[in-house]
């Protein structure tokens, strides 16, 4: 039986193709295929259907290599795991229509053919599964230290004055980030003033403000100052609201006047330069 | 490698630091958790020598789920803690200490667990997990 | 062993260069409570440069050598706490308030100065 549906495939392949292509159209969501050109649609399409065939032919590592490739494409396209799934079950469909039409399946033999179909299917399927999980979670990963890399560089405006701007949302695991950054920071740039600029953080409530004490509190221990700046009204609204007390902080509204004031600290100061006629 | 401290006199708190201190950076801890780790242990090999006079403070690898983590085992048959809740709170202290150890330690750490029968002695386990 | 107090001008400096067992660390205190007695120095410097860990212990002596420094008459300035270290006293829940601070054992002697002049 194993031998007569892979003979099917084989020899039906661009049809099986075709037909695969049309009905996938059909059913899938349309968002699936407008990233894609219909070429580009159509080279995915066969290669999925190579891939498939591929699985009846060549020894278990070589299907696990391609598969894995073909998985990590087909995330980077933005095809989700259920068209791959419904791409399977269309697959076999029309595998099984075909083989009755050529009275190659019949009703005696037909429970044979499902169960030899689904012997190959069942590993495959997991297998698919299995290779979109990875993916995923190696992008996932990645994705997490992408972020923790971005998350908080403080940059050296001036000689001893130094900004880190914060944006998003502050946790637990990215306030410890945030408060090693800024105390290496301070001392390999020899900052006497740092601005925490919280203009790009939406909410602030007491477990931030708590982290944001504590830095100043850090940044004090080290040697230098510590400012909040950014404050939008809003975040002032909050701050009394909840009771924060943040009396032992410096705090200006925006960085602009927090940076003049850091200036003054230091005692310098920027001034305009008379034009020469 | 001899991986416990018996702490008996005031050195035997830096011979255990320095042991946790060795530990955490062959296990690739940065500087921050190695004083952390450090830190933690001076305070518990501390209370140690003051509070049940002698105990041992042992360090060890430990790994779950893929993740490598320092756990810190702090062990004495001294007179116990009769109000757990009470040694937790910052500035508790029947020494005129700051009263941060134990809840600093807490804080220090990912993991912290405490028992403690008045009578019988108080066994403190702590675990660092490495980022 | 003891930990070395230079004396310049009206300033001690001290810098730590080793880990402090409790008995250095007592030690040291009295140490120099004896000798700002005997120098009537103004100003005492503390660097913390080597030093990579700080735990309640010491955190205690070295507030409690800062509070009867000022009794005696002399400001502290500590200087040169590493950011490890100040991480881990924050999270201790130690946090040295009215401690003066500098980046380093320069700037600890300049802000000094300014201390002292106001
Ligand atoms: N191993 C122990 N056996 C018995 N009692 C203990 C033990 N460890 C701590 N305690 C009790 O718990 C209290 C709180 O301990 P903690 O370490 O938090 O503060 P401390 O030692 O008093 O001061 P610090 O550690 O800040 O110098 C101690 O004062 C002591 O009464
Ligand atoms: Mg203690």
């Amino acid at each position: 039986m194993r031998k007569l549906i892979f003979n099917y495939v084989q020899t039906h392949k661009g049809e099986i193709l075709n037909d695969w292509i049309e009905q996938m159209r059909q059913q899938a969501d349309e968002r699936t295929f407008t990233a894609m050109s219909p070429q580009m649609f159509t080279k995915t399409s066969s290669e999925f259907i190579e891939l498939l065939i591929s699985n009846f032919t060549e020894t278990e590592r070589e299907f696990q290599a391609k598969l894995t490739g073909f998985a990590e494409k087909i995330v980077k396209f933005g095809w989700p795991l259920n068209v791959v799934t419904l791409g399977l079950q269309t697959f076999r469909q029309i595998v099984s229509d075909g083989m009755r039409k050529d009275g190659l399946v019949d009703r005696d033999n037909f429970m044979e053919f499902v169960t030899e179909f689904d012997h190959w299917m069942f590993p495959l399927n997991d297998a698919i599964i299995a290779s979109y999980t990875n993916t995923w979670e190696r992008t996932v990963s990645l994705q997490k230290i992408a972020l923790q890399e971005l998350s908080a560089p403080l940059i050296p405006v001036f000689e001893k004055i130094s900004v880190m701007p914060l944006i998003g949302t502050i946790d637990t695991e990215r306030a410890k980030l945030i408060m090693e950054n800024l105390l290496n920071g301070v001392v390999t740039h020899r900052s006497e003033v740092v601005l925490i600029d919280i203009t790009g953080v939406p909410v602030v409530d007491t477990m931030v403000a708590h982290h944001i004490i504590q830095a100043a509190d850090a940044v004090r221990l080290v040697g230098a100052k510590c400012m909040l700046v950014g404050i939008r009204p809003e975040i002032a609204q909050t701050i009394v609201t909840l009771g924060i007390n943040l009396d032992q902080i410096v705090t200006t509204s925006t960085l602009k006047k927090g940076i003049e004031e850091a200036l003054e600290m230091t005692e310098r100061k920027i001034i305009e330069v008379e034009e020469k006629r | 490698m001899d991986s416990c401290v018996k702490i008996i006199n005031e050195w035997d708190i830096v011979a255990a630091r320095q042991l946790g201190r060795n530990v955490a950076r062959d296990l690739g801890f940065g500087t921050v958790d190695q004083a952390r780790i450090t830190t933690a242990i001076s305070e518990l090999a501390r209370n140690i020598y003051l509070y049940a006079e002698q105990g041992e403070v042992c360090i060890e690898k430990t790994e779950s789920g893929g993740k490598i983590g320092l756990v810190i085992i702090s062990e004495d048959q001294g007179p116990g803690i009769s109000d757990l809740r009470k040694v937790m709170e910052d500035g508790f202290s029947t020494s005129g200490g700051l009263g941060a150890g134990l809840p600093g330690v807490k804080r220090l750490v990912d993991e912290f667990h405490i028992e403690s029968n008045p009578g019988e002695g108080t066994l403190i386990k702590a675990i660092k997990w490495l980022r | 062993m003891r930990i070395p107090i230079l004396k310049l001008h009206d300033t001690l400096l001290i810098s730590i260069q080793w880990e402090l067992d409790d008995q250095t660390a007592l030690q040291f205190q009295e140490d120099l409570l004896h000798k700002i007695h005997e120098t009537s120095a103004r100003g005492v410097v503390i660097d913390l440069t080597s030093i990579d860990f700080i735990d309640s212990f010491i955190a205690k002596v070295l507030g409690d050598v800062i509070s009867m420094s000022e009794l005696m008459g002399a400001k502290v300035m500590i200087t040169g706490i590493q950011p490890a270290v100040a991480i881990t006293l924050i999270e201790l829940g130690i946090r040295l308030e009215d401690v003066l601070t500098a980046l380093d054992l320069e700037k600890g002697l300049e802000k000094l100065q300014r201390e002292l002049e106001d």
